[in-house]
């Protein structure tokens, strides 16, 4: 039986379906790429559903849009609790506990995520125009995302959070102190993320380097590398010359084309 | 909407650049070649949003637009091509690409009215990205060798490096008085930037909130938009404040005053374009002094 492999997420599908059951991006539409070999993220249609375990993920409207979740009994997604848009009322609640404490206090990142369980529904969305990204991830992956940029992840993810090494790093790398590290094992997960304005996704080589916009990074495999760099460009008065985050691969590297400091950030 | 030239070939009602026509988007500036032009009641058009992906060629390098709601203008420069930009645009680069700095002139001046101080410059080869912080349009002008555009301060992206940057006072101000204090406005920005294609055609990329919308002002006709709409004007436009009070009763003397609409007068002839975002000018207060205006009391 002839299959149809989804150039975002690799999952394949029937033939015949417009859009990809694994992550909702369109089937029929040539992936988008950039000359220098950045792809667009799919831009999900409008009420596109796709599944995850035993529930189902809907993405509604476009310009700030909504993660839909129907969760099955057994399933359960965590999130940051103000990205939660409303929840039917039976759905449970619980903490995870995410450790770190006072470190955690002091990156300005929550010291708890709360966690829906099925069965019933739940909405998630963030606090400006941009795209809900999709990553499917395959057993034993890591993905490093930045702060605050992940809207929730399925039971079968690990949660824990990466120190940003280095003060340069820290102080420069546009990133905060800490990036969101997921984990999957033996089972696959789902995470949903969202990017201010429009996300652009490139695989870099082992060795390959790309210079970023700090604020403008979003996620990366953890196998790839970021390290703040100085550039000798003066910018001001009294600046030393701006960063750039140099990205070294091997992986995949997912940045964001609004870069904006939100309240949430 | 195809415009044919006595050539047959195509000028592009947006830039009004002539090419063949063929491709499905104007290689200058972007807008595509097959849609209708769409032109309201009172004459404004609305300017199309460049096609994802979509290439602009320039000198030996190109510029390809991609993303809807923050647009990405990803340059790839040639060897002997380069650009400039605000250091806050830029969204990534190959490490090949050389950067460096192109100090300007009226630093302190532009440092009292938030300007860069500092722009940037990017040398080929190799490929250069930017991007702004608010959804909305990327505007390519291609500007012919000696054409100028004024631009609103802030809706610059970057430029290629025949375009000579210049920037001058908006002369658009107003005061008020809080107390003892005398309060100064500037609804159009302190400072205005006009770009001047010089020794040859050069390529401006602007960032507008919103939608753009662009109409042709015939000699002497007036139309009044909220300054902070205003996105770019040919330098033969005028422009001056216009204060209009509405004919109403108030319960306090000063209401008056917070009613008053606040517009720029835009006098052609030229070009002009508006976007849909704007910030509004602030009201309170009676006006006390202004660069040269017209008042309309109802």
């Amino acid at each position: 039986m002839d299959r149809i492999q989804c150039q975002w997420c690799h999952a394949q599908n029937e033939t015949g379906r417009t859009n990809c059951t694994t992550c909702g991006a369109p089937l029929d539409k040539k992936d988008l790429v950039s000359d220098s070999g950045w792809s667009e993220a799919p831009r999900l249609r409008d009420m596109t559903e796709f599944r995850f375990s035993n529930s189902t993920c809907q993405i509604e409207g476009e310009i700030v849009p909504v993660a839909e979740l129907a969760l099955a009994a057994g399933d359960s997604v965590f999130f940051e609790h103000h990205v939660m848009l409303w929840k039917e009322p039976q759905v449970p609640m619980s903490a995870l506990n995410t450790g770190g404490g006072m470190k955690r206090t002091m990156g300005g990142m929550p010291h708890i995520l709360s966690v829906a369980h099925g069965p019933g529904r739940v909405a998630f969305s963030r606090d400006a125009a941009g795209e809900v990204v999709v990553l499917p991830l395959h057993p034993s992956m890591e993905l490093d995302v930045r702060e605050h940029a992940f809207l929730a992840g399925t039971h079968s993810l690990t949660y824990s959070f990466v120190r940003i090494k280095g003060l340069v790093n820290v102080l420069h790398g546009g990133g905060g102190m800490y990036m969101d590290r997921f984990v999957t094992h033996a089972e696959p997960g789902l995470l949903l993320l969202h990017g201010y304005g429009n996300v652009f996704q490139r695989t870099l080589q082992p060795g390959e380097q790309i210079l970023v916009e700090p604020g403008g990074f979003l996620y990366k495999d953890s196998s790839v590398t970021m390290n703040a760099v100085q550039q000798k460009i003066k910018t001001g008065l009294m600046s030393r010359g701006m960063y750039l985050a140099e990205m070294t691969g091997p992986g995949r590297v997912g940045i964001q084309s609004m870069y904006v400091h939100h309240g949430s950030e | 909407m195809s415009m044919p030239t006595a050539a047959g070939g195509y000028t592009c009602p947006y830039c009004r650049m002539a090419s063949e026509g063929t491709d499905r988007t104007c290689p200058h500036c972007g807008a595509p070649v097959d849609v209708r032009l769409r032109v309201s009641d009172s004459g404004w058009i609305e300017q199309p949003p460049i096609r994802d992906m979509a290439r602009i060629r320039f000198s030996r390098s190109t510029c390809q637009i991609s993303g809807a709601y923050v647009p990405v203008a990803e340059m790839g420069l040639h060897d002997d091509d380069w650009v400039y930009f605000s250091h806050h645009v830029l969204l990534h680069a190959d490490p090949r690409v050389r950067m460096d700095n192109m100090s300007m002139r009226g630093g302190w001046k532009r440092m009292r009215a938030g300007m860069p101080l500092v722009m940037m410059t990017a040398r080929g080869p190799g490929h250069i990205a930017f991007s702004a912080d608010e959804p909305g349009e990327t505007l390519a002008l291609p500007l012919r060798a000696g054409q100028a555009v004024d631009v609103v301060e802030h809706r610059f992206l970057v430029a290629t490096g025949n375009v000579d940057y210049q920037w001058q006072n908006s002369n658009i101000w107003f005061t008020t008085q809080d107390g003892d204090e005398t309060e100064w406005h500037y609804p159009l920005g302190q400072t205005m930037d006009r770009f001047t294609a010089a020794g040859g055609n050069g390529l401006l990329l602007l960032h507008a909130p919103g939608n753009t919308f662009v109409r042709d002002l015939a000699p002497g006709q007036r139309i009044l938009v909220q300054p902070g709409g205003l996105i770019w004007k040919d330098p033969t436009v005028a422009m001056f404040l216009h204060f209009e009070y509405p004919r109403g009763q108030y319960w306090f003397s000063s209401a008056k005053y917070q009613a008053k609409s606040i517009w720029l007068t835009l006098q052609g002839p030229g070009r002009v374009a508006v976007q849909s975002v704007f910030e509004r000018p602030e009201m309170a207060g009676a006006v006390q002094n202004s660069s040269g205006a017209t008042t309309q009391y109802w």
